[in-house]
């Protein structure tokens, strides 16, 4: 089956059901620690830095707070990808236990991209509410950056479980945070635009999901939607689709032992 | 699908390999509906290998392997519907309460809402943890954690239980409130497949068990069949003496005779008609243990008693 179909089985929900009630727990600290550090960033960028520059008609926190949207759904669903899918695997028995009763592996990699879509849903609208707040949206088709949230959440989800579900020690997770995650918060088009950045890092920036995320939520914010957006999206969905399938394979092969 | 004639498990040349490495070496057992089967083995005999592969968390290398008459390879959904499962590890969830625990479990068998409720309810005050609902795993001791466990694995009303080392760890109490809630659920027809490395656990609950050792099954049958067949009724231990060297005639009152360091075992039909003999030959009140034979001089007689390691 395709994992994106096991979305829809009611394992699915079950696995999503689970990480909440977890979550529930421990839900004030983990929003505060969530949200805490990117408005960190935002604010000594957006206005420290941005007082000093200019991006043409518009200010550097402007231009950055739209995209503070997606690297919120960045953090949100990498860290407990990684490091809670890691733990619900290797230390906790929570997928041991789930495949002791009818569940697939397919099923709870299904549910863990659902309980990620809503952890980048949540923290992104936090971050929304937040620059609404600074009087830096302009549109109310910031409605659909919900959507769109859990959209990257799903995504981003995908090659943190894959690299959770590998990894041999928990400490290797930070080779994907060094190597992956934060280099792609970097050049993803949230702090600067790209236009002058070499063209061979122009590339690679196209190649990351954030770049195209924070594009169209980019847009969604200021209400200047284009036709090209379309193409973002349309790359977003399809890397859903092929990532999809990452993951899988490696819990499968971890659960059988 | 024959699941009405079918005994419970069936294995055949069950073979399970980890890369190069073989834990479980072609054994054969059958396991009857209703009966309460043990796997006895020392740490690495392959017990836990063995109940994955039954509970269907990891397929055999090679060989046969029915549960319910259903090849488990195959049909691990349909079976992991109809049994109840504790793992060595509890692998109970620590973010979660007890409730929670078991609540969760349910969902995945399509219980939920008020039915999820009130099992859960039911299950935590018959496993005596009434008041310990809404407590996190880590406030719990190590009884009421099995016991947790044992709720869990009840949640879809099991017609057989798997049990890796119910009782290892527990203190005496905790394993004697183990062991009256398997005899119970044994009384109730549940179907009861464990493993143990204690022999007096295995004796006490099991109608029938295999020895293993080593990755084979070394032997099987009741408790009172594998010691009338390799050991005898009742052991002599005598303390310091050697008998080979002082050349007694036993007369056939001895069916088989070993010495381990400074203890002589001899195992016997009757251990007052073997010390009259003894004390008849010259050996007067000799320091000595006299005792019933149990499951142990079986194991130990099988396996060696020496370390292995
Ligand atoms: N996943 C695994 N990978 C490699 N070796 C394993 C694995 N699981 C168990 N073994 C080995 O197989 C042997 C039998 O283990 P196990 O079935 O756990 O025995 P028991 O439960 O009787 O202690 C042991 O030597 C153990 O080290
Ligand atoms: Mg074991």
């Amino acid at each position: 089956m395709n994992p994106l179909a096991a979305i829809f089985h009611r394992n699915a929900w079950n696995v999503f059901r689970r990480d909440f009630m977890a979550w529930q727990k421990y839900a004030f600290s983990s929003v505060a620690i969530n949200i805490f550090e990117p408005m960190a960033w935002f604010l000594a960028i957006g206005f420290g830095l941005g007082a000093y520059l200019t991006l043409g008609k518009s200010s550097l926190v402007q231009f950055i707070a739209p995209g503070m949207l997606g690297l919120a759904a960045l953090n949100a669903a990498t860290f407990d990808a990684c490091w809670g899918a890691y733990e619900r695997l290797n230390f906790n028995g929570v997928y041991e236990s789930m495949v002791t009763a009818p569940v697939d592996p397919l099923e709870i990699a299904a549910g863990e991209y659902l309980w990620q879509a809503f952890r980048a849903t949540l923290y992104g609208a936090i971050f929304l509410v937040v620059i609404a707040g600074f009087g830096l949206v302009h549109s109310w088709w910031c409605l659909l950056s919900l959507p769109l949230l859990a959209l990257c959440g799903i995504l981003f989800a995908m090659p943190g479980l894959a690299v959770a579900f590998l990894v041999k020690t928990q400490e290797h997770l930070f080779y994907y945070f060094s190597f992956v995650t934060t280099p792609m918060a970097m050049i993803g088009g949230v702090f600067f635009p790209l236009d002058k950045l070499p063209h061979w890092l122009q590339n690679i920036a196209w190649c990351t999901p954030l770049y195209h995320s924070v594009q169209i939520f980019r847009a969604l914010i200021s209400g200047a939607l284009t036709p090209n957006l379309l193409w973002d999206l349309l790359w977003l969905i399809v890397a859903i689709a092929l990532l999809a399938y990452v993951p899988v394979p490696f819990l499968r092969n971890k659960l059988a032992r | 699908m024959p699941t009405h004639a079918a005994p419970a498990v069936e294995a055949r040349g069950l073979t399970k390999r980890y890369g190069d490495f073989e834990a479980v070496r072609a054994i054969d057992f059958s396991i009857a509906r209703q009966e309460c089967f043990g796997f006895l083995g020392v740490n690495g005999a392959g017990k836990t290998s063995t109940m994955k592969m039954i509970y269907c968390r990891t397929t055999k290398t090679s060989g046969r392997l029915d549960v319910f008459g259903m090849d488990a390879a195959a049909h691990p959904r349909e079976i992991k519907a109809r049994i109840g499962v504790v793992t060595q590890d509890n692998a109970l969830d620590p973010e979660l309460t007890a409730a929670e625990n078991v609540m969760v479990y349910a969902s995945f068998f399509g219980i939920t809402g008020a039915t999820a409720r009130a099992k859960t309810a039911a299950l935590l005050r018959t496993m005596n943890l009434e008041g310990k609902e809404r407590a996190r795993i880590a406030e719990l001791s190590g009884g009421m954690k099995r016991r947790v466990a044992i709720a869990r694995a009840l949640v879809n009303d099991p017609e057989m239980l798997v049990l890796d080392e119910p009782t290892t760890g527990l203190d005496p109490q905790a394993r004697l409130a183990v062991w009256q809630q398997l005899l119970d659920f044994r009384a109730r027809g549940i179907t009861l497949v464990m493993t143990s490395h204690y022999m007096e656990e295995a004796a006490r609950l099991c109608d029938r068990l295999v020895i293993m050792d080593d990755g084979r099954i070394l032997a099987e049958g009741t408790p009172r069949s594998l010691i009338e067949q390799f050991a005898a009724p009742e052991v002599l231990e005598l303390i310091g003496i050697d008998l080979g060297a002082l050349r007694v005639p036993l007369d056939g009152l001895v069916r088989r005779q070993e010495r381990h360091g400074e203890i002589t075992y001899l195992y016997t039909d009757d251990n007052a008609a073997l010390l009259a003999h003894l004390a008849s030959s010259g050996i007067s009140a000799p320091q000595h243990v006299a005792r019933p034979a149990t499951l142990e001089d079986v194991f130990l007689n099988l396996t060696g008693r020496e370390l292995a390691e």
